[in-house]
């Protein structure tokens, strides 16, 4: 460096006393409304050590040098290509409803049109939670923010959309279910067994991330102890049976939507892997064996550019350093944070007020991910705070918008384009020594697992919630159309939603009932005795701790068996977990 | 309503929801305001929000629901307090309630619905108004 260490801070005190204080001060302010980063605030010295080359250890510029969307973006561009639908080898979009039959109807019709990736499921909230549509807590829920699932026989109607050329040796399915995510691994492995597919074979990601359910999103069943074997069983049934299946998509999204700070949102996250690394390791596992099965759904996203750019260096180089300082990794891949997406908005930072304006805030967090080292997705929907389900000219919205900062504003041409800024390296720095002195916290609690027990995490991002909802009702923090610019001069812009609901009012409607008849027709037909010693087995085996639990769980879900039959048989063994009061 | 008796308020999640962040956020909120609330936690039954309702003596039942199972669970919570001749209870609901459905609530017997981007000062003031203490 030409320009001493020395000189450069004597040019800054020179700065700040015939430039930036003159100023602060004939605007009579405390302090300047802006920052401004020298050689000063970061030290670029270290470049190899702290960014290194994308691809490379520590992973701060990137897991790669370019993704595989971005091999073929502008060939796919001049076709139409649409990746939002997936194609064969790919999963297709989230989505979910009624009955098997309703969802399974529904699937067919998005393939006649084109629409052939892999089943990427959202279950109701009465499968996530462990219950049959009978229960009584299913009223009203069966069916409505996913598809329900009692049965083998229910998932296998599902799949009744996947064969051919779709078959399940052929495409991934995700899952997103955490707390039965045993059951449904285990349905998955049984269909393929009943299709005559190997289960070496299978591709594809179960959510399977229990811990963040405490914290956030709330559909956990067991206490977190209990639910953690439970993740110890399936990691270790999925890295030797079906070895390119993924064990699970951790998250820091839900904290963060439901209130987490950045800060603990990093260090959330970081805690709740290492619990299920040492999972891992605890049902014997070598690291390299199964940490590369290991992914991430997405963390948190907020408004805030710069930072949720600084965070997600400072995520992947934190995770790779703990896997291979703290557990001795030696394989890269078990180093990496992999995600399908990097930096975003998050759902929380849209507005009910003036909605349209939220595909401005989307654009921000495209921009922020495109230069973060994904697709500029510019996610959500604008009118994702409207009511439950996007409508057609939302989505399209929103994928034109990411494509024109692909193609018209070229922000994915430059892989880490703020490495080296002596802000962006600074901050990186900081929320890295911040979410690690959080993290170290919990660690001292005894981890993931202790701080969810005793209610720090969970109490946590419930104060953050109110601490942010408190600083916007002060206009410390302001947001567009909610507490700053609202007076009656302000247009309300709005555009033509006309495009129908994703899914057929009418089934849902139904659903429930037709459900219940599925459910009591599969009880009366099914043999009852296979059921009953089924379960009576998973009772025995659940009750030795050192046990896996996979093989008698696939044996009560290929004896047709119920996921509520199932829970309940582990309910009555480990307890249930109880609802966090403040 | 006396000077020195407080306000009280149940905060209820009734059914699978998990989405805690409202439910939280104006549980604090409103106990700042003055207000002495109670948390129920996540996955109640309208039945056990019913009988907490009452056990506790409340003023005032805030649902929250964001899973769009609002409308039947609300009529069943409305139901309850009737059959327990707890109809004066002030309800009001919070979550991702479409526009269309705030009248069918309205209809119910609901008091105010409250969703993203509604201010705890409101919300306490509205609690204050309709309980005619703030008018």
């Amino acid at each position: 460096m030409k320009d001493s260490k020395k000189k450069i801070k004597e040019a800054a005190s020179k700065w700040e006393a015939e430039i930036l204080n003159p100023r602060v001060k004939r605007f009579n302010l405390d302090k300047s409304p802006t920052n401004f980063y020298t050689p000063l605030s970061s030290d670029n010295s270290h470049f190899l050590e702290k960014v290194g080359f994308p691809g490379q250890f520590p992973f701060t510029a990137g897991n790669t040098p370019f993704e595989f969307w971005r091999a073929y973006a502008k060939e796919g561009a001049k076709i139409g290509y649409r990746s939002d639908w997936g194609g064969t080898g790919r999963s297709g979009k989230y989505g979910g409803f009624g009955t098997p039959a309703d969802y399974r109807d529904y699937l067919l019709k998005m393939q006649s049109m084109g629409r052939i990736g892999g089943p990427n499921i959202a279950f109701d909230l009465v499968t996530q939670c462990g219950y049959d549509s009978d229960s009584h807590f299913a009223e009203g829920e069966v069916g409505r923010v996913g598809v329900a699932v009692d049965s083998l026989q229910d998932f296998a109607v599902i799949y009744e959309a996947y064969t051919g050329a779709l078959d399940i040796d052929k495409v991934p399915s995700n899952f997103t279910i955490n707390a039965p995510a045993a059951v449904l691994i285990a349905m998955y492995a049984c269909l393929a067994k009943k299709r005559g597919i190997p289960l070496d074979k299978l591709t594809g990601t179960p959510q399977n991330d229990i811990l963040k359910e405490f914290i956030a999103r709330g559909t956990y069943i067991y206490p977190p102890k209990q639910s953690m074997r439970l993740f110890r069983d399936t990691c270790v049934f999925c890295c030797k049976q079906m070895p390119l299946l993924n064990i699970n998509s951790i998250g820091g999204y839900h904290m963060r939507e439901a209130g987490a700070t950045r800060i603990q949102d990093l260090a959330f996250s970081m805690a709740n892997g290492i619990a299920y690394i040492k999972a891992g390791l605890e049902g014997g596992l070598d690291i390299d064996e199964f940490a590369p099965a290991f992914t991430f759904n997405a963390f948190g996203g907020s408004m805030e550019i710069y930072s949720e750019i600084a965070f997600q260096r400072a995520a992947r180089r934190v995770w790779a350093h703990i896997l291979k300082n703290r557990f001795n990794a030696k394989d890269h891949k078990s180093m990496v944070i992999r995600q399908p997406i990097t930096a975003h908005i998050g759902c929380s930072s849209t507005t009910l007020q003036r909605p349209l304006n939220n595909l401005a805030r989307a654009v921000v967090g495209g921009i922020a991910a495109g230069m973060s080292g994904a697709i500029p997705g510019a996610f959500p929907p604008f009118d994702e705070p409207l009511g439950l389900g996007h409508s057609q000219e939302a989505v399209q919205l929103q994928l034109d918008a990411s494509r024109i900062l692909v193609f018209e504003a070229k922000v994915t041409d430059v892989c880490d384009p703020w490495a080296g800024s002596y802000f962006m390296e600074s901050l990186t720095d900081k929320i890295e020594e911040d979410s690690l002195a959080e993290l170290e916290k919990i660690e001292k609690m005894g981890g993931a697992v202790a701080a969810i027990e005793n209610g720090y995490m969970q109490r946590a991002v419930a104060k953050s919630a109110y601490e942010r909802q408190k600083q916007i009702e002060k206009q410390e923090e302001l947001v567009v159309g909610v507490n700053c610019f609202v007076d009656a001069q302000e247009i309300d812009v709005s555009i033509n939603r006309s495009v129908e609901a994703t899914y057929d009012p009418e089934l849902m409607k139904t659903a429930e009932e037709r459900q219940k008849a599925n459910l009591a027709r599969l009880k009366r037909e099914r043999n009852g005795k296979a059921v009953l010693t089924s379960l009576r087995n998973l009772k025995n085996q659940a009750e030795d701790k050192d046990k896996n639990l996979m093989p008698a769980i696939c044996e009560c879900v290929e004896s047709d068996a119920t996921i509520q039959e199932i829970c309940d048989v582990l309910r009555e063994v480990f307890g249930e977990a109880q609802p966090m009061k403040l | 309503m006396g000077q020195d008796s407080k306000i009280r308020v149940l905060i209820a999640k009734p059914g699978l929801d998990g989405h805690e962040r409202g439910a939280h956020v104006v549980a604090y909120g409103l106990r700042d305001e003055g207000f002495e609330v109670i948390y129920t936690g996540l996955r109640q039954t309208p039945e056990q929000i019913v009988s907490a309702a009452v056990q506790e003596d409340v003023d005032v039942i805030g649902l929250s629901i964001l899973s769009g199972a609002h409308l039947s669970l609300t009529k069943k919570i409305m139901a309850g307090l009737k059959a327990k001749g707890a109809n004066d209870i002030l309800v009001t609901v919070g979550g991702i309630i479409p526009e269309e459905d705030k009248k069918t609530l309205e209809k119910m017997g609901v008091g105010g619905v409250f969703t993203s981007g509604a201010k705890i000062k409101d919300i306490a003031a509205f609690i204050r108004t309709k309980l005619g203490e703030g008018a």
